[in-house]
């Protein structure tokens, strides 16, 4: 069985070796034939990668430990279903799998537009065709997942216990179809280049792919953060990591690009910035590839360090300097056509936007490279960690936040001083005010408070925006409010689908600054009967049990939760002791509420029968994953608007 | 030029420059001196104030665990001969062990050879990677 899946990659890299120059031969002789041919290796590319995963898939629920593969990521006590998963547990799967998405991205877009015989689109193909030659042919001669062994052992080395959880059996998956699908954005950029292309057509389509990827990539790290949250049992869900950061990076210029190509559609500038953003958010997603395998940087992530590592950073190298030979060389197809006319205008705050989504992303990127690049530099190694991170992004997110409410409310162009009036005198009103009402709440210093008044001054606008809309269709359309919001949406999906996004933005704002500011923490030892009090909380320790699960053996402590004497519920902070990697695996007990999350930890039971109990109160921090949710349900509005698309289509004719 | 690109520049600048003074700042006051063990301790004097960061393994037999605090307190090694020792007051990482290898940042006091650690990190153990199980077949 390994063989045919060692000659479907093979045959892979031939395909796509095939395909980039069938189509590279079509397009410079304008002949059909080799364009079609040429498509039609890179469907033969998707369907070969299927068949190579079939086989790896089968051999790891069917525990066939005569692969190396298998022998190292799975065991015979290990359920199915995270047998399954071990697929992108491992280096060499991982790569499979970022193969299988990036040839069902070739696929899904030859498939979209399959009616169009325009050669732009065979050029769009034969870039991705070159990014698949790299993959397949890292797994057929760097890293290949169907290694035999010698001696088969008995049993496999198992999968590590982190992994074997709901949340990472999805959230590599939709992080990579994130990741891996900035593909597309990539090579229409790269094609526009070479083909000389004008016109904004290739921009709306653009801009929704690179839109679908943003949603994934953004959910998967919200994923992250969450399965870092209930399982890595350290109280909190962002660490600023090397490998947090590689993911947050794409997505923070992949934001600057949304916004930035509005004002090249709208108004034909920033060409030349555009192309530049779809090729970084690409080699971002690359570079995040290359530092979670490959072991430069110390990371919860780096399960080991690899030879895959040059090759990583040679294709960036190539890729990025043929881009940028490209985008020197194809000046005059770049330039502008307008020019800016007011810093306080729709234009202006987009363009403070993209600065302060790249200096975002500089920071992030320096920071997470620091040791490298300071020994480089200086010969002295530093190291930056979360104060870094903390004092130089936060201030830049927070500017973020406020032009989250200047910019869509300013006219394009040139905003005058009467609208300026109309549009931002409340929502100033209403951050100052919600400022007062968080003081005696105890909110105080500079961040917090900038923070909560530039929350409620967007949240704010958002609402002035969704009343001026339903208030101007009133007259056309009478309906009650709710219906009425409905129709408005539904008039101008990508506005108010964006302005949802925003909504969420907010939330997630709000969720970041009650979790880390308003953070509590208490812990004791506690004997039966024995309580601790955190919070308005006080937690008593009922008892602690040991029982045998599935693959491992647990020791369970049961605390009662009450509040004001009056008893909550009972919950069970736990360890598990897997037999196969000995070694114990915290599960955190919570409790969560739209206002609080209770969160407890089992440091384990002492000599003197007491236990060890450590209890975070997180406030808030159900708006960080329910602010996510309102994004991606914002976008995927933003995502269902066909109209402009349709226009564009009926100019051509 | 007019005159609103030469503003939107000159605010650009602007911005710029206090991202920069921001991360020049930042590394300033938060940077840690990433160092060996055997680099650490062999210093002969007080190294300058400031974060430690240091890369080593938990030496064997060296892990003192007291749940109740919680401090967890254990010697670094590099394979050499030097070691350094660590205290943590938090719990231990799930991944913690003696042989493993760690990542610890907080702050050095040279008089007691002891680094106070405020971060400790545990590489996930390479025994999820290929160990014992041989050569490939052919």
């Amino acid at each position: 069985m390994s063989e045919i899946g060692r000659l479907a990659i093979i045959l892979g890299f031939a395909c796509s070796c095939y395909a980039v120059l069938s189509i590279a031969w079509g397009l410079r002789t304008g002949m059909a034939g080799p364009l079609k041919s040429g498509r039609r290796a890179v469907w033969i590319v998707c369907g070969l990668t299927l068949l190579a995963t079939i086989v790896l898939e089968r051999a790891l629920v069917a525990r066939d430990f005569s692969y190396r593969y298998v022998a190292e990521h799975t065991s015979l006590d290990l359920p199915p279903y995270y047998a399954a998963s071990a697929l992108w547990a491992g280096q060499e799967g991982s790569l499979l799998l970022w193969l299988l998405i990036l040839s069902s991205y070739g696929a899904a877009f030859l498939w979209c537009y399959r009616k169009r015989f325009d050669p732009f689109y065979d050029a769009v193909a034969m870039v991705v065709a070159t990014v698949m030659i790299f993959f397949t042919g890292l797994l057929t001669f760097v890293c290949s997942p169907f290694r035999i062994l010698a001696t088969p052992p008995a049993d496999g080395n198992g999968l590590n216990p982190l992994l074997q959880d709901p949340g990472m059996m999805i959230h590599p998956p939709i992080l990579y179809t994130g990741y891996v699908g900035f593909i597309i954005p990539f090579a229409f950029g790269i094609a526009v280049l070479l083909m000389n292309r004008t016109g904004t057509r290739w921009i709306e389509e653009v801009r929704r792919w690179t839109l679908f990827n943003w949603m994934f990539l953004g959910f998967g790290v919200l994923l992250g953060a969450r399965w870092a949250y209930i399982e890595l049992g350290w109280g909190g869900y962002w660490g600023w990591d090397p490998v947090e950061n590689a993911s947050l990076m794409p997505w923070l210029v992949g934001t600057a690009f949304l916004h930035s190509v509005m004002i090249e559609q709208r108004r034909g500038m920033l060409k030349t910035w555009n192309v530049a953003l779809i090729v970084l958010t690409f080699e971002l997603s690359i570079f995040g590839t290359f530092l979670t395998r490959s072991g430069v940087l110390t990371s919860v992530h780096s399960f080991a360090e690899s030879d895959i590592g040059p090759w990583f950073l040679g294709f960036i190298l190539i890729s990025s300097t043929a881009a940028t030979a490209l985008i020197l060389y194809r000046k005059v197809l770049l330039e502008s056509e307008n020019r800016m006319d007011a810093v306080v205008s729709r234009e202006g705050s987009f363009l403070f936007n993209n600065v302060l989504f790249v200096a975002l992303t500089f920071a992030t990127f320096l920071g997470t490279t620091f040791p490298v690049i300071s020994e480089a530099v200086t010969g002295e190694k530093i190291s930056v960690s979360a104060p870094f991170f903390n004092r130089v992004n936060v201030p830049i997110a927070l500017a973020l936040l406020l032009l989250t409410g200047i910019g869509p409310v300013l006219s394009w162009k040139r905003a005058t001083a009467s609208v300026l009036k109309r549009n931002f005198i409340l929502p100033i009103f209403v951050g100052v005010l919600a400022t007062l009402v968080g003081i005696p709440f105890g909110l105080h210093g500079v961040y917090p408070i900038v923070c909560v008044a530039g929350a409620a001054f967007v949240l704010a606008t958002i609402v002035m925006e969704f009343a001026r809309g339903i208030q101007a269709r009133k007259d056309t359309e009478p309906a009650a409010p709710p219906m009425a919001m409905v129709h408005l949406v539904q008039k101008n999906k990508r506005r108010y689908g964006g302005y949802i996004v925003h909504f969420g933005v907010v939330m997630i704002f709000v969720g970041v600054l009650g979790s880390s500011v308003f953070q509590k923490e208490a812990h004791a030892p506690l004997k039966p009967g024995e309580s601790l009090a955190i919070g308005p909380y006080s937690l008593t320790l009922r008892g602690v049990e040991e029982k045998q699960i599935k693959n491992a053996m647990q020791t369970r402590a049961a605390v009662d939760v009450s509040q004001g004497g009056k008893r909550l519920q009972t919950m069970h902070p736990s360890k598990a002791f897997y037999s196969k990697s000995q070694q114990p695996m915290t599960e955190v007990a919570l409790r969560p509420t739209p206002a609080e999350d209770l969160y407890l930890i089992l440091g384990g039971v002492n000599d003197d029968g007491s236990v060890s109990i450590q209890a975070y109160i997180n406030p808030l921090v159900s708006l960080v994953w329910l602010g996510g949710i309102v994004m991606v349900f914002g976008t995927l509005i933003a995502l269902s608007d066909r109209m402009r698309l349709k226009r564009e289509e009926k100019l051509l004719g | 030029m007019n005159k609103a690109s030469l503003r939107l520049i000159l605010i650009t600048f602007a911005v710029v420059g206090s991202v920069a003074y921001l991360i020049l700042s930042g590394v300033k006051q938060t940077g840690l001196q990433y160092m060996t063990v055997t680099e650490l301790s062999r210093l002969s004097q007080a190294p300058k104030a400031g974060g430690f960061r240091l890369d080593g393994k938990v030496a064997s037999g060296s892990v003192v665990y007291d749940q109740k605090e919680p401090r967890l307190a254990f010697r670094m090694t590099d394979g050499g001969d030097e070691a350094i020792a660590v205290v943590y007051e938090g719990l231990m990482p799930d991944a913690f062990a003696a042989g493993r290898e760690v990542v610890v940042e907080g702050t050095y006091r040279h008089d007691e050879k002891t680094l106070h650690a405020s971060k400790l990190v545990t590489k996930c153990p390479s025994k999820y990677e290929a160990e014992g199980l041989g050569k490939d077949r052919s």
